[in-house]
């Protein structure tokens, strides 16, 4: 294919080594070509390089911090797998299957591409990385602009040599960095390479403090999709306080839940899969099904000392206590009030938010029971008022 | 055809992979004895379901997650105290470790890190998540997230099972 057509300059060999079943097609990875150096290798991967690549339009590329997406292998797209080690003194440039009268365009403009087309294509990427790659971008744009003011075309071939090693063993920093947070995030991964802005600050601690923060408002906004309710809050400080309530009551909706499995009767080696198809063909929403758990709870059966009906309301609570002590009663007024607060900030109606302990609170034989589930509700109370604090 | 509608959707999301070990050990519970109703069986088997609840969710996610992994961790040591009970090696706990970065912040003595915004709802969060102690701010979030996606599951299906069981 194009591989002939590419000059001298890119000869080493194992440019020409690439199959042309995995060649690019369409438009976009007709300016990019996939680079075959060793076969083994695919030390980084890059998801972002889609997008980054269709914004420009010679394809020029960044020999040095490329990486492979890994999930494309063997797909139609194309494919970039830059290696550095064995690369050669020029060798770190992709050849192209384009014509040969883009190629010179090419040629010309490898000095150049680490200072523009890099920072495009990275300012586009604002995936996770790791800090080694922020020193990484810095230095090469350095190193490019060194470049630039020298004779470009008579100097190529010894800068990229500098940059290859430097780039090295910065790489060698941001592939473990990135192998590290590889098991986090189970999405696409690869370095930030992060471009300073007019105005700010060029420093690396502050560089390393902005891809933070930017990593923080990301999660928080995926978790302001989760936490119902939580459309029209701006701020963090509000968020956390949704986020930690929604998990409290889903933890506490999991105890009342598993507290109410106990009191039914079971039935005997229910059929599981049975269970699993109609599970999964009537879902109910566990909000949706709570205000009929708690009238359900009154009427199943009588715990001794619980008069019929008084669950349902808060205030109710206060006349099943009249033989209990007087300990028991401020307890159920503290879990109580935490429970309205718990409930009204966060919004999940028609859920009472009964910790599951407060039935058998009223319980006569309490004293026989390990306090460890106590401590929980304790826990919980005192959250919630160190909270409102 | 209809046979077809009657299983699930993706037979191996943490779905029906957490409603199968939970109605594994529901059976198994249920296989035991079945004495009078008493508060303290009762209370009892509440505490058996919600074990079995955690820790089958925590087994459905398996170790790819941080939480999860402490879930287990925590479940064996509790069976190993149970089991040994003088033996005080088995036991992990995990404290606040201070992690790197507000060890380096610490000792530069400028509060770079702060995130939490003075109200404690880090530590908050922290206790909430199982696991939380040791993380960083950027990786509890994302634990967090999971978690809540995974305990939104796990009352779905309780509430099914429980619909199932009383009708």
């Amino acid at each position: 294919m194009g591989s002939e057509e590419i000059g001298d300059r890119r000869n080493n060999s194992s440019f020409l080594n690439c199959p042309s079943s995995l060649m690019a097609r369409n438009s976009i990875s007709d300016n990019v070509a996939r680079m075959s150096m060793c076969s083994e290798m695919n030390p980084f991967y890059s998801s972002g390089w889609d997008t980054i690549v269709s914004g420009d339009q010679t394809g020029n590329y960044l020999g040095n911090s490329c990486m492979v997406h890994e999930n494309e292998f063997g797909n139609p797209h194309y494919q970039v797998v830059l290696e550095n080690h064995t690369m050669g003194s020029s060798s770190h440039l992709v050849h192209f299957t384009s014509d040969s009268s883009l190629l010179v365009d090419m040629v010309q403009k490898i000095p150049s591409f680490g200072s523009g087309s890099f920072s495009e294509m990275v300012s586009q990427n604002s995936e996770d990385g790791a800090l080694g790659a922020l020193l990484n971008g810095k230095r090469k744009r350095k190193n490019v602009e060194e470049e630039q003011q020298k004779d470009q075309t008579g100097n190529t071939s010894e800068l990229p040599k500098e940059e290859e090693k430097k780039n090295v063993s910065n790489k060698q920093a941001a592939k473990q960095a990135k192998s590290n947070s590889n098991g986090v995030e189970p999405s696409k991964e690869d370095y930030i390479l992060v471009r300073a802005k007019r105005g700010q600050a060029t420093n690396s601690h502050s560089l390393a403090e902005r891809v933070r923060r930017e990593k923080i408002s990301e999660r928080m906004r995926l978790l302001q999709e989760l936490v119902p309710g939580c459309n029209k809050i701006t701020g963090k400080a509000v968020m956390l306080d949704e986020i930690i309530n929604y998990v409290q009551s889903l933890q506490q909706q999991v105890e009342f839940l598993s507290m109410k499995l106990a009191t039914v009767n079971p039935e005997l080696n229910v059929d599981i899969e049975r269970l699993l198809s109609k599970d999964l063909l009537h879902p109910r929403g566990g909000n949706a099904n709570a205000p009929g758990i708690s009238p359900g709870l009154s009427s199943s059966h009588a715990f001794p000392g619980l008069p019929h009906g008084t669950i349902n309301g808060f205030p109710g609570t206060a006349s099943v206590v009249e033989n209990g002590d007087v300990e028991i009663v401020t307890e159920i007024g503290i879990l109580v009030s935490s429970n309205q607060e718990l409930k009204h900030l966060s919004g999940i109606t028609g859920f009472m938010g009964w910790p599951a302990g407060i039935w058998w609170i009223l319980d006569v034989e309490r004293s026989k029971f390990e306090t460890a589930p106590m401590h929980h509700e304790d826990e919980l109370v005192a959250r919630g008022c160190s909270m409102r604090a | 055809m209809k046979t077809e509608k009657n299983l699930p959707r993706n037979p191996s999301s943490i779905k029906t992979r957490f409603a199968v070990k939970f109605l594994q050990a529901m059976n198994k519970m249920n296989k035991r004895k079945n004495p009078s109703t008493s508060m303290a069986v009762k209370y009892k088997r509440y505490q058996f379901i919600r074990a079995a609840a955690t820790s089958s969710m925590a087994s459905a996610v398996g170790p790819r997650r941080a939480w999860s992994r402490a879930v287990l961790r925590k479940m064996r040591n509790h069976t190993a105290i149970h089991r040994f009970p003088m033996n005080n090696k088995t036991r992990t706990t995990r404290r606040f470790p201070i992690t790197r970065r507000k060890r380096s912040s610490i000792l530069r003595g400028n509060p770079r890190q702060e995130d939490d915004l003075g109200f404690g709802q880090e530590d908050d969060l922290r206790g909430l998540v199982p696991g939380g102690q040791g993380m960083d701010f950027c990786r509890l979030l994302s634990e967090t997230a999971h978690y809540i996606k995974c305990l939104k599951t796990q009352v779905q299906v309780m509430t099914n099972v429980l619909h199932h069981y009383s009708t």
